[in-house]
């Protein structure tokens, strides 16, 4: 005899025979296993450049309906958004900021993942992998200020290309390639504007994609739990229908618990960048000018450090630098794990983010003041 | 199945879930409070000609809508929203308002209104700018009765020409009909120096067009070349050929004529316009509404003069060139402008006058003006020829300082001027003529002969005679 199934809605049941998976799977997933320290703010950190990648996919592609990329009309149509199209001044100012939030969001994320050692084994490949969203999202932030296409944007490309031109071996390639040509040129403009909407949204989302697949399989590390607790398995009973369950003292369920947690984010960022864009609605400066050459030359806040090493280093060495640094902050995870099997219980690592972190900081705060 | 271990680890309390709801709705309120934010500003933005800023009152609320409807003068309405005015509340009243036993009183659909509002309906808010404006030479254009130009006009060319001709630029004097309504031959009129019912000089729309009274079109070149123009006084050719006019058009986009605070060299860079060096700030000092307040000399008259406190009024001048050029620049630049018109003067001006004045005491030149051929030679001479060379001179016109302007001198000089006064009276020029400059006449010495000879078959390979 057929078990009595309770009648579903018609339009339930129509999916379900349409797209036939398994519905319990899903709710398997909704309820992934938290540890409780995530219900601490400070942990909340690495759902915000996700929602501002949302809000900088929505307004771009608003922003898409109406800028074109051509010298001749980019800062005109920048213009145009930013007048005449209605709520273009929200659209635009939306995206300038929460591209500023977004590069907030994603160092204050990475200092957590490095103070707390969350990177470590096995989780070494998740935080190479959010190196590369680090630079995806400075990328993002490069081609899309060139875009402007004002006399600020238009050299701090110019600059910003010339010092990629610099890397040792590949540096004119790369050069080449983002340009295409030996200067800033017509193509370069098209070019920025390929990889800002086109080649780089691709990349971070794949990477994005590959950083939570990898998050999911792993689990989120259980910070604060002693380490017998953090050696005893996940699942700890199964119920009468032989579905897994998790100690409720060590874990919370992603729903909805950590989902309302994420929600609260969530709504604070866009009323907060909403709220910049109304107060401090995006610039536009004079059209760009490649015969005239502003007086002081400055990129993005966010290139300060960087702009700044360069000015204190000669060049082989700011370059040999900037590219030592960039390989340790990739394989990080691997250096620290041998240097541990020498000494294993060693927090160098400390050590070395800290001071790093304040150089950054104090190299950043000096071009700022400059 | 007991848990293995039993471990807690950060407790709920803030982070329960029931908390984190009301904060989710908390947000939810801040953020749609947030939209509705940008949704009244997109309003605002959104409104035709940005109306929404215009603040009428009940009065200028009535004129717009009756003059909107009638389809009258619809062109004001418009202006007037997008002027200043229009947003800090000033309506058509704050200017039009008469009093009864004004003369210029107009009963108009149940309102006194003032028909010509001159400077003095300005001045209530404006002070400042009205005193400077009425201690200007623009203020007294139009008092210039009695003068050579004058009877030019008015009677050897005839009033109906200079009602429409000289007055438009100096100003008429406007006269009434017994409704108040002024009468041809004074009105239409924005003449600079136009004397108005009240008593008043000048009118601030020769500049800043009603009804949107603009301060960038104001500081527009185009502007002053209403009447800054011509064969008498070009300046705005002479302009548009110097390299401060070139500048301009060529980055007229960053020039933010519309800046409130417009000042060279923090404002902007990229160019000046009439206005920067004669009224506007500069970052050494603040704008004035005396158009004179910084011109050294008088470069109209037939012999140029330096003008009362000349020393300050130069240096006026000089702080406005030093926000873009060098100190070194500007003083070698004003000796040679200095020179030039001392040239002027001494080479031309002086001996020319002396010759006329020559023939008077003579008998050969009668009184009156422009009855005698030579008048009109010598009037050209310094009035259009004379002025185009000091003109040239001072705006940096290298064209109008040579070609329109000494060439010509030079010209009607020697080849028309001495020869028409020596056929009145021969030998008049003599004395004229014993000034240093003019000793080339009695022919070059072998050695200048043979100097441009070498500098021709040099350069062009060509035999001179």
């Amino acid at each position: 005899m057929a078990v009595a199934q309770p009648q579903l809605p018609a339009w339930v049941r129509f999916l379900r025979e349409r797209v036939p998976v398994n519905i319990e799977v899903f709710e398997e997933l909704s309820k992934e296993p938290i540890p409780h320290h995530m219900k601490s703010w400070w942990y909340c950190l690495g759902g915000t450049p996700m929602l501002l990648f949302a809000i900088q996919v929505v307004t771009g592609i608003l922003l898409t309906f109406y800028y074109r990329p051509s010298p001749e009309e980019a800062h005109a149509s920048v213009k145009m958004i930013s007048e005449e199209v209605p709520f273009g001044w929200w659209i635009r100012s939306m995206h300038h900021w929460a591209a500023n939030l977004m590069v907030v969001a994603v160092g204050l994320h990475m200092i957590r993942v490095f103070f707390t050692g969350a990177y470590r084994k096995p989780r070494e490949l998740n935080w190479v992998v959010g190196v590369g969203l680090l630079f995806a999202t400075l990328g993002f932030a490069f081609t899309g200020y060139a875009l402007v296409y004002d006399q600020l944007s238009y050299w701090a490309a110019t600059v910003g290309t010339n010092i990629a031109g610099q890397t040792p071996l590949v540096g004119a390639w790369m050069a080449d390639l983002l340009r295409g040509g030996a200067e800033v040129n017509p193509t370069t403009l098209t070019r920025f504007f390929v990889f800002h909407v086109g080649a780089m949204p691709t990349l971070f989302a794949v990477l994005l994609g590959l950083h939570i697949f990898l998050l999911r399989i792993h689990g989120v590390m259980e910070l604060d739990a002693p380490e017998e607790v953090q050696a005893t398995p996940l699942t700890v009973e199964e119920d009468r229908e032989g579905k897994r369950r998790f100690d409720p003292n060590r874990f919370f369920a992603f729903f909805p618990d950590h989902v309302t947690t994420e929600l609260v984010v969530g709504l604070f960022l866009i009323t907060v960048v909403t709220m910049l864009a109304v107060v401090f609605p995006a610039h536009l400066g004079p059209p760009a000018n490649p015969e005239e050459t502003p007086l002081h030359i400055k990129p993005e806040w966010y290139f300060f450090p960087l702009f700044r090493w360069l000015k204190l280093a000669p060049l082989w060495l700011g370059m040999a630098g900037t590219l030592v640094a960039g390989v340790v902050l990739v394989f990080w995870p691997f250096f620290e794990a041998a240097w541990r099997v020498r000494r294993p219980r060693s927090e160098t690592a400390l050590a070395v983010g800290g001071v790093s972190l304040a150089l950054v900081l104090a190299m950043m705060i000096w071009e700022a003041l400059s | 199945m007991k848990p293995a271990v039993s471990w807690r680890g950060a407790g709920e309390g803030f982070m329960s879930l029931e908390f984190k709801k009301l904060i989710v709705a908390l947000f939810a309120v801040a953020f749609i409070a947030a939209v509705v934010i940008v949704g009244l500003i997109e309003r605002d933005r959104a409104r035709p000609e940005k109306a929404s800023r215009a603040y009428a009152d009940a009065a200028t609320r009535a004129c717009i809508d009756c003059h909107d409807q009638k389809h009258a003068a619809v062109v004001w309405n418009r202006q007037w929203e997008q002027s200043r005015h229009a947003e800090k509340g000033i309506g058509c009243m704050a200017c039009h308002q008469a009093q009864e036993g004004d003369p210029d009183l107009w009963r108009h659909e149940g309102y006194l209104v003032a028909t010509v509002p001159s400077p003095k309906d300005c001045q209530s808010c404006h002070e400042k700018e009205f005193n400077e404006f009425t201690a200007s030479h623009h203020a007294k254009a139009a008092q210039f009765v009695g003068s050579l130009d004058n009877f030019l006009g008015e009677v050897v060319e005839g009033a109906q020409a200079a009602n429409l001709g000289c007055k438009q630029c100096h100003g008429s004097v406007v006269k009434l009909d017994e409704k108040g309504l002024p009468l041809p031959g004074g009105w239409p009129n924005t003449g600079i120096g136009r004397v108005n019912p009240d008593g008043s000089l000048g009118t601030c729309t020769a500049c800043h067009t009603r009804h949107d009274f603009s301060k960038a079109q104001a500081r527009e070149p185009r502007t002053c070349g209403r009447c800054h123009m011509g064969p008498d006084h070009p300046q705005i050719e002479i302009y548009e050929e110097s390299k401060h006019g070139i500048m301009f058009v060529a980055h007229r986009d960053e020039m933010r004529l519309d800046a409130d605070e417009w000042i060279v060299g923090k404002t902007y860079t990229a160019a000046p316009t009439c206005a920067t060096c004669h009224t506007a700030a500069t970052t050494t000092q603040k704008s004035t509404h005396d158009v004179g307040a910084r011109i050294s000399w008088t470069l109209r008259p037939l012999f140029s003069k330096r003008l009362e406190n000349w020393e300050v009024k130069r240096e006026a001048m000089v702080k406005v060139c030093l926000e873009c050029h060098g100190a070194n620049w500007v003083t070698n630049y004003m000796q040679m402008f200095d020179d030039a018109v001392e040239h002027y003067n001494t080479k031309f001006a002086g001996p020319a006058n002396d010759v006329m004045e020559r023939l008077k005491a003579a008998g050969k030149v009668t009184p009156t003006p422009f009855d005698d051929a030579i008048e009109w030679t010598f009037y050209e001479l310094w009035h259009h020829e004379g002025r185009r060379a000091r003109h040239g001179a001072s705006m940096m016109g290298p064209d109008y300082t040579q070609w329109h302007g000494f060439y010509e001198v030079a010209k009607h000089f020697y080849a028309k001027f001495l020869p028409e006064a020596e056929k009145l009276l021969p030998g008049v020029s003599e004395v004229a003529l014993a000034h240093e400059g003019h000793q080339w006449k009695k022919g070059m010495s072998p050695e200048d002969l043979k100097r441009m000879i070498a500098f021709y078959e040099e350069r062009y390979g060509q035999r001179v005679q």
